[in-house]
């Protein structure tokens, strides 16, 4: 059994290069140059976040590395003994394939799907995923719609700064719970609210004198008021949490902080004989590249023409009600993007397995600098979404309403308000992604869209144009 | 009819073939799963309280654990053998060191002298929670008023608390009944000729009647004749019939002739032992508590039985017809025996005591606490004997892990609870020492006490009947699934060791973040499946759509 050696990360002083000491990834040193395996490099997390250094580079780089790197039965890739699932869940017999399009293991690199335009961003149909619970239906074989859900690629540009509203976000909505809760056992009578932050509602909470909560009415968020803002359900809190699962799901590699003795009573759940694949800092390295990807932007030197139709779209946009969920821009009040986050569970690293978390600070890099701010200072993210659940289906618009499956408690016809920025470079669109224009994807729309979208159609086909030219100046640079 | 299900022994096995369980130093298995640290802060927290008195105070020495203000979170009632009983009603702030001021309890300072255990119970389905007070000499139903207040109901009620030793309770709703009836377990009856060798006392069963008014009263008690000197008494399941046996334990120092005890209790019936006509199996131990918990999730329940000596974990055989009380022991097989000493060099067998399963490290796999301790200085018995935490481990078996945790203190353990009482979703235990200081410990998670660190996710329910009787649901199976993954655990009244807890149910989910929680009510009927997410208080209201939460802040 071939094992990844782990080194401790050396505090490399590297003169030639910069001033201060400096953060370098350990590397194996007995791995041959023409190693074919790609987990060859690991970071410290807790000595990186204890020195003075700049996190962002030295994890960036093996990010990037490792979110390009095709995974490798020498790297531990394939899990002949479990499922794909969020929670360790063993096989019920064992998998006729290594890899297999439907229960995965199906992708040999996250590039693999995730490069459109570039590493990181969306896919084609052709890279679409079937998303199962892999619990009761842990080995199906079939694309029966019965037993998953087929999903195009989400695009991940600007993740870090989606994550840090959500944080914000969370916080917020705590804060009014608890003084909620508060206001309650100081009256003595039950009191009510209405949940808003950064200008999105999110329901009512009824709170009693007893401290008891009612969450019957909270609107487009889960009962415990963690904003999760990924996947096209928006059911993973974090891109750790994303990470860590997509690396088992996907790749069959599987990261301790889950998948670990601690967790399991195994080093090796997968029974592939490669004990602890994936490490803290690995692990971290992946979600800085992808906190770190450059926002979506406006597409340059457009032709007059299209500015034009640009921008009376973008009014239009606004004026049948689009923008109520496609909301232009949310306000960030924090630019430092800690690592772990605050609001992760066990099974995902928490900051309360680290001596202290990593500090990556968005607001060092040129593009967030780049960002629009409110007269608050605060930076204003184009992000075209209000990170909030509708249900996007009836049944006569019941295009999005073409999964079987709840995933994660959410229901079948409730996504999360796809965020638009960066739609250019995206298609095809829709959580299928088997719509070819933005025409017939904002036509798919239904449930509480179902009046945006008959404004829309009702358009004059001039107008209409001025809408997709609008959506079609939404770029992801290449 | 054998019954379906993965044997826990096949289970085990192939578990033992897959993955070898580290040995620690000492040449012990070491724990995979994490160990939590605990911390003891009794005095700090302002608990003072010692559990004192002759040889009719060797044995008893409980602690009920339940709100009785409201605020839910936990209280305890503390006994005190010749010294007064004494309540503390809990004052700690969410996640911060543990806090206690003592109270009134309302009883005259005859009352609360000696009394050997407590039961928190809704006897009266006020929806405030009463205490049953076992007592050498007359027992006390005290019905709480509120506000950590009680008044002594046994004349109102009807109720005649006897002049036994009483060191053993249990209740039930049995179907058809609006209250709960109740049993005591009395141990050796001192005036009999020739004690107390052979001489253990009738224990008793004590049926609710309905008075015209709608109240409850408890007139009459029928003898559960012969007694054999029990320490532990359950309504129990245990064959999925929906109809709860009364299982007792037993003490075999003083009984002749005796055995571990099992009545059928038909509703409406007289009481019946099973008998070995019946398929049951005479055991002789020095039965002390008993702890219960459906380990395999196959509906029937396993028995964890301490006692001078080793542990039994007793399983309903597989071979058996699932109508027959026959059981294996798998108390080896799993390394939950704790027959001696873990700590020291003491090779004496082990005293054991209260018992309770519990997840204390939030893996989602049930752990084991024991509290131990010699009688008094009997010297064929260990004296330094340190409280037992084993902890379940992913092959199936447990793993000793009382010393890395912090509780093997050198005091003789009797009853005990573990409850979390500063809300922080750890499992934080009190003992009831001899003749030594209440252990009142802090748990940690993977922290300091400046900085307490979580371990698992985890999940408190709470479960109620509000428009009906058993408001508390006592007889529900409470059932919590997190992917492919079920545990299951019964809202029940009695075991342990003169012991008893009422309150929020704590489930470790390990890294689940969500799960899907259903109840089977008293009465068979099953809830639909509530959506709850991890690290919260739920309550689920019977005939609720959706749980409600509850926030200590």
């Amino acid at each position: 059994m071939t094992q990844r050696s782990k080194v401790p990360v050396r505090l490399l002083i590297l003169g030639s290069l910069l001033c201060t000491a400096t953060f370098s990834a350990a590397a194996s040193p007995e791995l041959p140059p023409w190693s074919e395996k790609a987990l060859r490099d690991d970071i410290d997390i807790d000595a990186l976040a204890a020195s003075k250094d700049d996190p962002i580079p030295v994890l960036r780089a093996l990010g990037e590395h490792l979110f390009s790197a095709k995974f490798t039965t020498l790297d531990g890739a394939g899990r002949p003994d479990a499922t794909g699932a969020i929670v360790p869940t063993k096989v019920r017999r064992p998998l006729p394939q290594s890899f297999q399009r439907l229960a995965g293991p199906d992708a040999n690199a996250c590039a693999s799907c995730h490069n459109e335009p570039v590493d990181g961003g969306a896919g084609s149909f052709t890279a679409n995923v079937f998303v199962s619970e892999q619990f009761e239906s842990a080995d199906f074989d079939t694309i029966d719609p019965q037993f998953s859900n087929e999903r195009n690629t989400n695009a991940l540009q600007g993740a870090g700064l989606i994550e840090l509203l959500a944080r914000e976000m969370t916080s917020d909505l705590r804060k009014q719970r608890k003084d909620l809760l508060e206001m309650a056992r100081a009256s003595g009578q039950p009191e009510k609210a209405a949940l808003n932050t950064k200008g999105v509602s999110f329901g009512f909470l009824t709170a009693y004198p007893d401290g008891t909560l009612d969450v019957g009415a909270l609107d487009g968020i889960d009962h415990d008021l963690t904003l999760r803002p990924f996947s096209q359900k928006g059911v993973f809190a974090s891109l750790r949490q994303f990470t860590v699962n997509a690396m088992n799901d996907h790749h069959g590699i599987q990261a301790g902080e889950r998948f670990g003795a601690v967790w399991t009573g195994s080093d090796d759940y997968d029974g592939d004989g490669y004990p602890d694949e994936m490490s803290p800092g690995q692990i971290s390295a992946l979600v800085a590249w992808q906190a770190t990807l450059p926002a979506p932007g406006r597409k340059p030197d457009l032709p007059g023409i299209w500015q034009d139709a640009a921008r009376e779209g973008e009014a239009l946009f606004g004026e049948i009600g689009c923008a109520a969920c496609h909301v232009p821009a949310l306000p960030l009040d924090n630019l430092v993007f800690h690592d772990p986050g605050p609001f992760d569970t066990a099974g995902t690293l928490r900051q309360s397995d680290v001596a202290a978390p990593l500090a990556l600070d968005l607001g060092t890099l040129d593009w967030v600098r780049a960002l629009q701010r409110d007269a608050q200072g605060r930076v204003l993210v184009p992000l075209y979404g209000d990170l909030k659940r509708h249900t996007i289906a009836d049944p006569v618009n019941d295009t999005f309403g073409n999964e079987l499956l709840a995933q994660r408690f959410v229901a079948r016809d409730v996504f999360i308000t796809a965020e638009l920025w960066g739609i250019a470079s995206t298609a095809p669109y829709g959580h299928r992604g088997d719509l070819t224009t933005l025409s017939e994807a904002i036509l798919a729309h239904g449930g509480e869209a179902a009046q945006s979208r008959e404004a829309y159609a009702a358009l004059l086909e001039k107008d209409r144009q001025s809408v997709v030219a609008f959506l079609r100046s939404l770029e992801i640079a290449p | 009819m054998k019954r379906q299900g993965l044997p826990l022994a096949a289970a085990l096995t192939a578990a033992l073939l897959s993955t070898p369980v580290p040995a620690a130093e000492n040449g012990a298995p070491a724990s995979l799963a994490p160990i939590p640290r605990f911390q003891e802060e009794a005095a700090t927290a302002g608990i003072q309280h010692s559990y004192d008195g002759a040889w009719e105070f060797f044995v008893g020495g409980g602690v009920a654990v339940f709100d009785c203000n409201g605020d839910r979170f936990p209280d305890v009632f503390l006994a005190g053998g010749k010294s007064p009983a004494q309540l503390y009603v809990n004052a700690s702030t969410t996640s911060g060191p543990l806090k206690f001021d003592r109270s009134g309890s309302g009883l005259s300072d005859k009352q609360s002298r000696n009394v050997l255990g407590a039961y928190p119970l809704d006897f009266d389905n006020d929806d405030i929670l009463d205490l049953v007070l076992l007592r050498l000499g007359e027992n006390l139903l005290l019905r709480g008023r509120g506000d950590c207040r009680f008044e002594v109901a046994n004349r109102t009620l009807g109720f005649d608390g006897g002049r036994a030793w009483t060191t053993a309770f249990s209740a039930t709703f049995e179907a058809g009944l609006a209250y709960p009836t109740l049993a005591f377990g009395n141990y050796v009856d001192r005036s009999a000729p020739g004690s107390p060798w052979g001489t253990c006392h009738d224990n008793a069963l004590v049926r609710p009647v309905t008075t015209g008014t709608g109240a409850v009263s408890y007139p009459e008690a029928q003898r559960l004749s012969p007694g054999y000197c029990a320490l532990s008494m359950l309504f129990t399941d245990w064959n999925r019939s929906g109809e709860a046996s009364l299982r007792i334990s037993n003490d075999r120092h003083y009984y002749r002739g005796g055995q571990e005890q099992l009545w059928a209790v038909p509703p409406g019936r007289p009481p019946r032992p099973y008998r070995k006509s019946d398929g049951w199996q005479h055991l002789k131990i020095w039965g002390m508590g008993i702890a219960s918990i459906d380990l395999d999730v196959d509906g029937f329940p396993e028995f964890a039985l301490t006692s001078m000596g080793d542990t039994k974990l007793q399983k309903l055989d597989d071979e058996a017809d699932e109508t027959v009380p026959i059981y294996r022991d798998i108390a080896f097989d799993l390394g939950v025996t704790a027959h001696r000493p873990y700590r020291g060099d003491d090779l004496k067998p082990s005293t054991g005591w209260h018992s309770e399963f519990q997840d204390v490290n939030n893996d989602g796999l049930w752990d084991l606490f024991i509290a131990k301790g010699n009688v008094e200085a009997m010297p064929d018995f260990a004296a330094y004997d340190p409280d037992n935490l084993l902890l379940g481990q992913w092959t199936g078996k447990f793993v000793e892990a009382g010393e890395g945790a912090g509780i093997a203190l050198d005091r003789r353990g009797r009853g005990a609870g573990m409850a979390d009482f500063n809300a922080d979703g750890l499992l934080d235990l009190i003992v009831v020492n001899r003749s030594a200081p209440v252990s009142l410990f802090r748990n940690l998670g993977r922290g300091s006490a400046d900085a307490p660190k979580p371990l698992g996710n985890w999940l408190a329910v709470e479960i109620r009947q509000p428009r009906q009787g058993n408001i508390k649901a006592v007889g529900a199976k409470i059932s919590v699934k997190t992917g492919n993954r079920t545990v299951v655990k019964d809202v029940q009244v009695g075991a342990g060791h003169a012991s008893g807890q009422m309150g929020f149910i704590h489930f470790g989910l390990g890294v689940a973040e969500r799960a899907n929680v259903r109840v089977r009510w008293p009465d068979g009927d099953w809830s639909h499946a509530y959506r709850v997410f991890a690290n919260g208080h739920v309550i689920i209201e019977r005939g609720a759509e959706k749980v409600k939460l509850w926030y200590p802040e």
